[in-house]
């Protein structure tokens, strides 16, 4: 075959596996043959600019994991602490009944009521009172998933002040005896003993936040996005949907589920507010409190597409 | 080279402790992982998709992977493998099926020889290279490659030829 009749040839061949047409008449001619096979496998040749760009994508990724990381928190805080907001006072007393809560720290809030840190067991909640007309934080219920020593004991204190019942305390099937409660202020209180070693309770605080989603599983890969969260567990449900995961964030834990989504709002300490800010925004959060210097430290915050809001600070005098 | 059990460990350890070490996960097994998947999507948009899901998966998950002495790869395909059938769901296709198998001995052969030769042409004269990354990834005409390079649609056919002939004769008894 002359050489200008190959190179055509060879071309012909080439057009038709780019457009998946029928090469295989090559594969019969013992000159084009061996070419066509190596122009077949050229077809799955991996683009350097895809490569390059997945990279990009994963660097942005490992490098937030990385910003989160916590090295400057707050003493006594991990990363992520939630923020109950409350119309009345009353929660306080409510968490000093079942959970022997402590309260550590109160100040003059917004809204005209009064800002609370309480600690239970290892882990610490915040507690904004007051009207929130006019402030950023809403006031709506959010859900949490404690740790006891005794759950039927808790469960009942818990109904004896006031609490709904949602769920009397049963063994689970996930390794837990688990009582359900909604506190006179709506918040969910999902209370819990280990029933053997293989339980959370290992591997977490006494008190997680559970964040409810509808789609779940998206939002989990937002997380992991805008405040590169870390998938720990992802456990399906029939349909595929979540029914629990577990993500870390810095050496916080949160929980999911896939629920009718039900919005809180969370006090992340980090190194770099700046940088989370900016990244929690690129990912599809709105600002609802831009960055700025405060007397307890540099604070901005965002919410997030299902409503959550987070806020970014990095206290004022580092710990010690 | 294909990465020995040691190898894995290693990398599996540094990237737990240190996130931005799981780039060279990605480095070492991006080419393999896209073999597989490109195969079984057969177009480029959906297989660098899936590969994207892969690796933004493992990265999420690789903080929970328990050394078991299983291959990394074998992680990765498998990642791989449930990321294709959710592909092929969402398209509509298979819905109620298993997901599509890991790769056999046969298929993960096919893939190193693949992979030798996607190695081939990185060596090859860089005109030459241009014109295979034109023509297969970007998949331009002729007429196209011709104007990016400033030369006669002749002379990219015969650029064509000799990178394809290169290309075996590199390859030798693999091709």
């Amino acid at each position: 075959m002359a050489e200008r009749d190959l190179i055509d040839r060879v071309n012909e061949t080439v057009d038709a596996i780019i457009a998946r047409d029928d090469a295989t008449i090559a594969l019969r001619d013992p000159e084009l043959a061996p070419l066509a096979r190596v122009a077949a496998d050229l077809r799955h040749y991996v683009s350097p600019d895809f490569k390059a760009r997945l990279r990009t994508t994963l660097e942005r990724r490992t490098s937030m994991t990385t910003m989160t990381t916590p090295t400057a928190v707050r003493e006594g805080f991990t990363t992520v602490t939630p923020y109950i907001r409350v119309p009345d006072p009353g929660l306080i007393e409510f968490l000093t009944q079942v959970f022997d809560a402590q309260e550590t720290f109160s100040a003059a809030g917004g809204g005209g009521g009064m800002h609370r840190e309480v600690r239970i067991g290892d882990s610490m909640l915040m507690i904004g009172e007051g009207s929130d007309a006019g402030g950023i934080m809403r006031i709506r219920p959010m859900a949490f998933h404690v740790f006891v020593q005794d759950v039927d004991a808790a469960y009942a204190r818990a109904v004896a002040a006031g609490a709904t019942a949602l769920g009397e305390p049963a063994d689970r099937h996930y390794g837990e005896r688990a009582g359900f409660v909604r506190d006179p202020f709506g918040n969910h209180w999902y209370i819990a003993t280990p029933l053997g070693p293989q339980s959370l309770a290992s591997s977490q605080r006494a008190v997680t936040p559970v964040l409810h989603a509808k789609g779940a599983g998206e939002y989990m890969d937002f997380l992991t996005r805008a405040l590169g969260a870390v998938e720990e567990i992802r456990a399906p449900g029939p349909s595929d949907e979540v029914r629990y995961a577990r993500m870390r964030v810095g050496d916080a834990a949160i929980e999911l589920g896939e629920a009718d989504s039900m919005p809180g709002s969370f006090m992340l300490y980090v190194t770099d507010p700046d940088s989370l800010y900016q990244q929690a925004i690129a990912a599809g959060c709105r600002s609802i409190m831009p960055l700025s210097d405060q007397p307890y430290g540099r604070v901005g915050g965002v919410e997030d597409p299902i409503g959550n809001q987070w806020f970014f600070s990095r206290p004022a005098t580092p710990p010690a | 080279m294909t990465p020995t059990s040691e190898d894995d460990r290693l990398l599996i350890e540094a990237a737990q402790a240190d996130p931005a070490r799981f780039l060279e996960i990605y480095e070492r097994y991006v080419d393999r992982i896209y073999a597989f998947v490109s195969r079984r999507t057969g177009d480029r948009a959906a297989a660098e998709d899936v590969t994207s899901q892969v690796f933004e998966q493992a990265l999420r998950t690789i903080g929970r992977f328990e050394w078991r002495g299983v291959p990394l790869a074998a992680w990765l395909f498998r990642i791989a493998s449930n990321a294709l059938a959710d592909h092929w769901r969402q398209r509509g296709r298979d819905a109620a099926g298993p997901p599509p198998d890991l790769p056999d001995s046969g298929e993960l052969d096919d893939i190193d020889r693949r992979l030798a030769l996607y190695q081939q042409v990185a060596q090859l004269p860089e005109v030459q290279r241009r014109v295979i990354e034109m023509r297969f990834v970007e998949e331009k005409s002729i007429r196209e490659v011709a104007a990016a390079l400033d030369r006669s649609e002749g002379a990219v056919k015969q650029l064509q030829l000799r990178a394809l002939e290169n290309l075996r004769k590199s390859m030798g008894g693999h091709g």
